[in-house]
């Protein structure tokens, strides 16, 4: 099972460059081995963004708790 | 494949002092006919710089040829290299003239000679020497007028020592050495190179160049770009493409870019790999120091000096983070995180 907190310390690296640029992830829920985020501010329309964040957010996860199953960006 | 021509777009951008090194002696050997050898890891424009010296030389009305010697087997590479003739091997149905040939009068770039078979090495060796090839199943000898240019991704020195590559065809082909530096030790060419490829992606797309975030540039300052330029490149052609919004954002870039450059904390590269070979003393407690120091600088920063942010970034616990800000003598720490990205943003200015 993991924390919210150790989501939360993965989202950390890289929320000082979305939060220069207007936007931020908030992780909404954690429920068993996986995680409920979502964007907001200014890259939270962006399908762009979302591309990148879900992708990347996700990789980063895996690498860091290699029991982490499902990322869900809503 | 075969015939490149340098147009202004694809000419190698750097302004750091190892590129202008780079280009000064690219201009020294222009007119030479001598035989060059590109070294650089991959994605550092080996090519580019070959087409460069080539167009910049005597041969430029001439053919320029490039061959990757990591495309062909062991068998295939001395056909494509110096021709067949019909009948020289089941499927050689009529005379074919090798790549060497195509070049007359012009250049020829080997690129991966470190991946030839050592014994294509001395195939290539007598054809350096004496000039003349023969064509796979033939028995002419075919004069050929071709400048050499060699590109290699890894030290040939150390595959020689390694008993890996001819000593004798390193040394013939090592007449005029370009080290092309990685990206990430020329870390200033980084926002020049940007701008140049997002220009050019940006125009393709019949659009001007729209602003970019300060997140983004520092997150492309920060990455170590192992694929090097190549890997900028096909970034900012990302970013062109994805782009909706007016504003190149952190939202546009790659996920891998993004999240890498998110976990490198910023300072001096750690002792290279060389260092010890070289036996000079390298203190531990003052390179930690070094370290520890930059990582709470660098933590600072990206808190806006908000110690208790800051500590949570290093894992470490807010009262800890004191003590070692007291000891690497940080005491002014805040200040001097914000001194830096003014630092940065007039290195970028100057740019």
């Amino acid at each position: 099972m993991i924390t919210r907190e150790r989501v939360e310390a993965v989202l950390d690296r890289v929320r000082p460059f979305l939060q220069a640029d207007g936007g931020d992830i908030e992780v909404v829920d954690v429920t068993g081995n996986s995680a409920d985020v979502r964007l907001t501010g200014i890259c939270a329309g962006c399908p762009s963004a979302q591309m990148t964040l879900h992708l990347g957010v996700e990789m980063a996860l895996r690498e860091e708790l290699p029991e982490f199953e499902t990322l869900r960006l809503i | 494949m075969d015939t490149a021509t340098a147009t202004s777009d694809s000419l190698v951008v750097g302004r750091s002092a190892r590129m202008r090194a780079v280009f000064e002696f690219l201009r020294v050997i222009g007119s030479s006919d001598s035989t060059v050898l590109i070294t650089g890891e991959s994605g550092t424009g080996k090519e580019v710089t070959a087409t460069l010296i080539h167009e910049s030389s005597r041969r430029k009305h001439h053919p320029f040829v490039a061959v990757s010697c990591a495309l062909f087997s062991e068998t295939l590479i001395e056909s494509e290299l110096f021709g067949h003739e019909r009948g020289a091997f089941t499927g050689a149905i009529k005379d074919r003239p090798g790549r060497f040939e195509l070049a007359e009068g012009g250049t020829i770039f080997l690129d991966d000679i470190d991946d030839v078979p050592l014994s294509m090495q001395v195939k290539l060796l007598r054809v350096l020497q004496n000039r003349t090839i023969e064509r796979l199943g033939g028995t002419r000898t075919i004069a050929v007028n071709v400048r050499v240019i060699a590109g290699s991704k890894r030290d040939l020195k150390q595959m020689v020592a390694e008993g890996k590559f001819r000593e004798d065809l390193y040394y013939r082909l090592n007449v005029l050495p370009v080290a092309l530096p990685p990206l990430r030790e020329r870390r200033e060419d980084i926002p020049v190179l940007m701008d140049h490829f997002l220009q050019r992606y940006f125009r393709r797309r019949g659009e001007d160049q729209p602003q970019i975030s300060d997140a983004v540039k520092q997150a492309f300052m920060r990455y170590n770009w192992p694929g090097n330029v190549r890997e900028l490149e096909n970034a900012c052609e990302r970013i062109a493409q994805t782009c909706t919004c007016g504003t190149v954002r952190v939202g546009c870039m790659s996920a891998t870019i993004l999240f890498r450059a998110g976990s490198q904390a910023p300072g001096p590269p750690l002792p290279a790999a060389a260092e010890p070979q070289q036996a000079a003393a390298v203190s531990l407690d003052d390179r930690l120091r070094e370290l520890e120091s930059n990582l709470i600088a660098w933590a600072l920063r990206v808190s806006n000096g908000n110690k208790s942010r800051a500590a949570e970034l290093l894992k470490i616990k807010r009262s800890t983070l004191g003590d070692r800000i007291a000891r690497c003598a940080l005491g002014g720490a805040p200040q001097t995180a914000e001194r830096e990205p003014a630092a940065e943003a007039a290195g970028a200015a100057r740019l």
